[in-house]
């Protein structure tokens, strides 16, 4: 009862702050950022499912979300974008036919086609649908696979998709490299994307505690004591394969939206890396943990922007080599830590050797043109997410919440489950031999 | 290596089709001459032998700790950039020179020490010191060629493949596969934006003033047939390259070491070997492969880019996969056949020439689905 209303609390709460932050003067940058973590996260949740519930590594992420992406621009694509002009390389058919209005007449449901929210709710879900097709396509044949074969598989299969809108007679659909442009931006807004994500959130949260949830983690345990245990394998990772597929589509449709365009490079290989990332951060396997992680990606990534200003080369030496000694005296409090002998090793020292000297280095040469030039790094913050990776998988493999979910019990402790002083005396004199006469006998300590 | 009956089979069944194909369609085509032909042959030799000698580096790792090196295509891309700025930057002044061989030979050194069983100091010397005099002569005095580049490049990317293995990939060791696999996911991004912005993000030219590059002709009947030296010497290198491969996996201990770790790490710990070692040493043999294929490939080309290692890496690992991972002719085979299909499909049904790249991708699933043991590779089907 008490984690309804705290769950209904922060509802509430939140979507009060959301409109409060709509509402508020010069707030575009921070309500795009939110808008991106929700979209993320729904890529992130459905990856999850996958790459943590399932514990099969899917690498052909991008792919399926590309697909949503091309599906939704291409139906709401407004008239007068459509011109042969806009769409050089579009087919006429694809021009005439791929528009969700005509779709609509054609079904007699024509007063949807009034409503570019409605419009936006049906051309999501037919995103989501072809890209669960699509799923199933890649996941009937490729789900026999296992461990890295099965991940060089799904990286085929993306790349293929991805590749794909390139070659002419499929750039008759997709117009090619130039792309898509002019998408109404509806369903990328923060209303949108958040409905969407509380959708998905739940759905998700339902699909873990339910006997779906149960036999896709079972299968990650042991396949073979899944078998066992009666849990059809084909048919429950296949399952999981298009459900994730389908929120990756929407994801990708949201991601058109918000983006108002979309071409070949909107969805490539990085994509399925940022989420890789975010959810290893976060945890695989849990849910919480993949929103988290992807929050905290996504904050690297969008204000991580000073990293690659333009600054003087000292300060970016100064910051290695700061940074090399800093991480000496971590590892030292590690293995300290972990009781690992001996505490320095002389790769250690020469590790140290080094910072200390490109910092005395530095300063003997701190008046050169070469230190004093101006630096700029570019693509520091794509270094730094591999860096994470990396130090996730050697130090963290857990990420940050491990497999378990954030709950209320988390916060605030279990209520129901403390002890009172008289209950705890109550089970002293169970368990105590000399209190009790019965103790240690059978069924004691039960109660 | 002994190939069973049965894989000999499906080569041959895979040969026979594949020129089958080719045949059928040259007669189709009536303005396909016997020059271009061979034209087309030679294009796809190079190439051929430019993929199996990537393959090679993710097969040999494959073999001894089942890992998919993503980043070797990266590798490969160091290795072409090396070769560049040896050529450009090199004579270098004399300070600068010799800083510059302190710190690479004495990396090589470090990384390589307890590779060849260097333990005693006189020994470490007899090495040390032509390896050092000899990197500061080449840097020092006169502008490289690209042989020497090439040499330089491969120890400095030897150096650079060890320390990738020392420093991702050794701390995971035991670690469930997926992550070491994620692992170096993170590893290849980080190697192409770290070059990104340490060589800039532009196209270079990579074009060194040898014979090699001189365009040549001969004539078969009335049309001409252009190359240039790279398209013959790329693959006498390759050969040579696999000849000294096998002769150092086949005949010498360390060698033995080596298939030994590959075919049980645990008991090949337990005779004596030092797997750690092996590991790295075939993180060195790997990358030196790498770096020469990274050179050539560039001098093919005539020029280099961060991402250059991206698509070809990912096609050689393809070409491992076709060929068996973790069979050292496979991964030739594969190359081979992976050069060979990507310039005849293009070359003979040019209408599908926007596919180019989409078929290494093809061919690798449907590989992977039907014969996920490659073309000649062992069974790798896990047991219960």
């Amino acid at each position: 009862m008490r984690d309804r209303i705290l769950t209904l609390a922060t509802l509430i709460l939140a979507t009060l702050a959301i409109y409060g932050l709509t509402q508020m003067e010069g707030s575009g940058s921070l309500v795009s950022a939110l808008t991106l973590v929700f979209i993320w996260s729904i890529a992130a949740i459905s990856l999850n499912l996958i790459n943590g519930q399932l514990g099969i590594l899917s690498l052909g992420h991008h792919g399926f979300m590309m697909i949503g992406g091309y599906l939704t621009a291409l139906l709401m694509l407004p008239e007068k974008e459509r011109s042969p002009f806009r769409t050089r390389l579009l087919s006429d058919w694809a021009r005439e036919n791929l528009d969700l209005n005509r779709w609509l007449e054609a079904l007699g449901l024509g007063f949807l086609a009034q409503s570019t929210d409605a419009k936006f709710v049906i051309a999501l879900i037919l995103a989501g649908l072809a890209a669960a097709l699509v799923g199933l396509i890649v996941g009937i044949p490729s789900l026999r696979l296992k461990g890295d074969y099965l991940a060089i598989v799904t990286f085929g299969f993306g790349e293929i998709i991805r590749l794909l809108p390139n070659a002419p007679e499929v750039a008759r659909f997709t117009n090619g490299p130039l792309g898509i442009k002019g998408v109404p931006g509806d369903a990328g807004t923060l209303w949108w994307t958040f409905a969407v994500f509380l959708i998905t959130l739940w759905f998700f949260s339902r699909l873990k505690f339910s006997s779906y949830g149960r036999a896709f983690e079972g299968i990650r345990e042991d396949e073979i004591a899944a078998e066992a245990m009666g849990v059809n394998l084909a048919y429950h990772k296949v399952l999981a394969f298009s459900i994730s597929a389908f929120f990756a589509g929407v994801a990708g449709g949201l991601y058109a939206s918000y983006l108002q365009s979309v071409d070949t490079q909107t969805f490539n290989f990085f994509v399925t890396f940022f989420l890789l990332v975010a959810i290893s951060l976060g945890g695989l396997g849990s849910i919480t943990g993949a929103v988290l992680g992807t929050a905290i990606v996504l904050l690297v990534r969008i204000y991580g922007g000073f990293l690659e200003e333009p600054r003087p080369a000292y300060v970016a030496l100064f910051a290695i080599s700061g940074l090399m000694i800093l991480a000496f005296a971590f590892s030292v409090y590690i293995r300290r830590a972990r009781h690992l002998r001996p505490v320095i090793e002389p790769k250690h020292l020469i590790f140290l050797g080094t910072g200390v000297g490109l910092m005395l280095l530095t300063l003997a040469f701190f008046s050169t043109p070469f230190v004093q030039q101006e630096v700029q790094f570019f693509g520091m913050r794509k270094i730094l997410l591999a860096v994470l990776l990396i130090l996730i998988m050697i130090y963290r493999r857990e990420g940050i919440m491990g497999r378990s979910e954030f709950s209320w019990k988390l916060l605030f402790g279990p209520r129901e489950d403390i002890p009172t002083e008289e209950q705890r005396k109550q089970d002293a004199w169970l368990t105590n031999p000399e209190l009790n006469p019965d103790a240690g006998k059978g069924n004691n300590g039960a109660s | 290596m002994r190939v069973p009956i049965t894989t000999r089979g499906t080569l041959f069944v895979v040969l026979a089709v594949f020129f089958l194909l080719v045949g059928w369609r040259i007669q189709a085509l009536p303005d396909y001459t016997l020059a271009r032909v061979v034209q087309d042959f030679l294009n796809a030799l190079t190439l051929g032998s430019l993929y199996a000698l990537i393959a090679l580096g993710y097969t040999m790792v494959y073999g001894i700790i089942r890992l998919i090196n993503f980043a070797h295509g990266e590798i490969f891309m160091l290795g072409a950039y090396f070769a560049f700025f040896a050529m450009v930057l090199t004579p270098l002044p004399l300070a600068l020179a010799l800083l510059t061989t302190l710190l690479l030979g004495g990396t090589a050194l470090l990384v390589t020490r307890s590779l060849f069983n260097l333990e005693s100091p006189k020994k470490t010397a007899g090495l040390a010191f032509p390896l050092l005099v000899g990197i500061f002569v080449l840097l020092g005095f006169r502008q490289l060629g690209w042989i020497e580049a090439l040499f330089l490049s491969m120890i400095a990317t030897a150096v650079s493949g060890v320390l990738l293995e020392l420093v991702a990939y050794r701390p995971l060791r035991g670690a469930p596969r997926e992550s070491m696999l994620i692992t170096a996911i993170a590893a290849s991004f980080f190697l192409q934006n770290m070059g990104q912005l340490v060589f800039g993000p532009y196209v270079k030219g990579f074009n060194p003033e040898t014979v090699l590059n001189r365009p040549l002709s001969f004539r078969i009947g009335p049309e001409e047939v252009y190359f240039t030296g790279v398209l013959l010497v790329v693959p006498l290198i390759t050969g040579l390259l696999l000849l000294l491969l096998n002769f150092f996996v086949t005949r010498t201990r360390l060698g033995k070491a080596m298939r030994a770790t590959a075919q049980d790490a645990e008991v090949a710990q337990m005779m004596g070997v030092n797997v750690h070692q092996v590991i790295a040493l075939t993180f060195f043999i790997g990358s030196t492969l790498a770096a020469a294929a990274g050179v050539m490939y560039a001098i093919r080309f005539g020029q280099i880019h961060p991402l250059m290692g991206l698509l070809p890496g990912i096609k050689a690992f393809a070409a491992a996969v076709i060929g068996g991972i973790g069979s050292l002719p496979g991964a030739v085979l594969g190359g081979l056949l992976l050069g060979f299909i990507e310039i005849y499909v293009v070359s003979l049904f040019p209408t599908l020439s926007a596919y180019k790249d989409v078929f290494a991708f093809v061919l690798l699933i449907l590989i992977l689905l039907f014969r996920p043991s490659g073309l000649i590779g062992e069974d790798l089907t896990e047991k219960v």
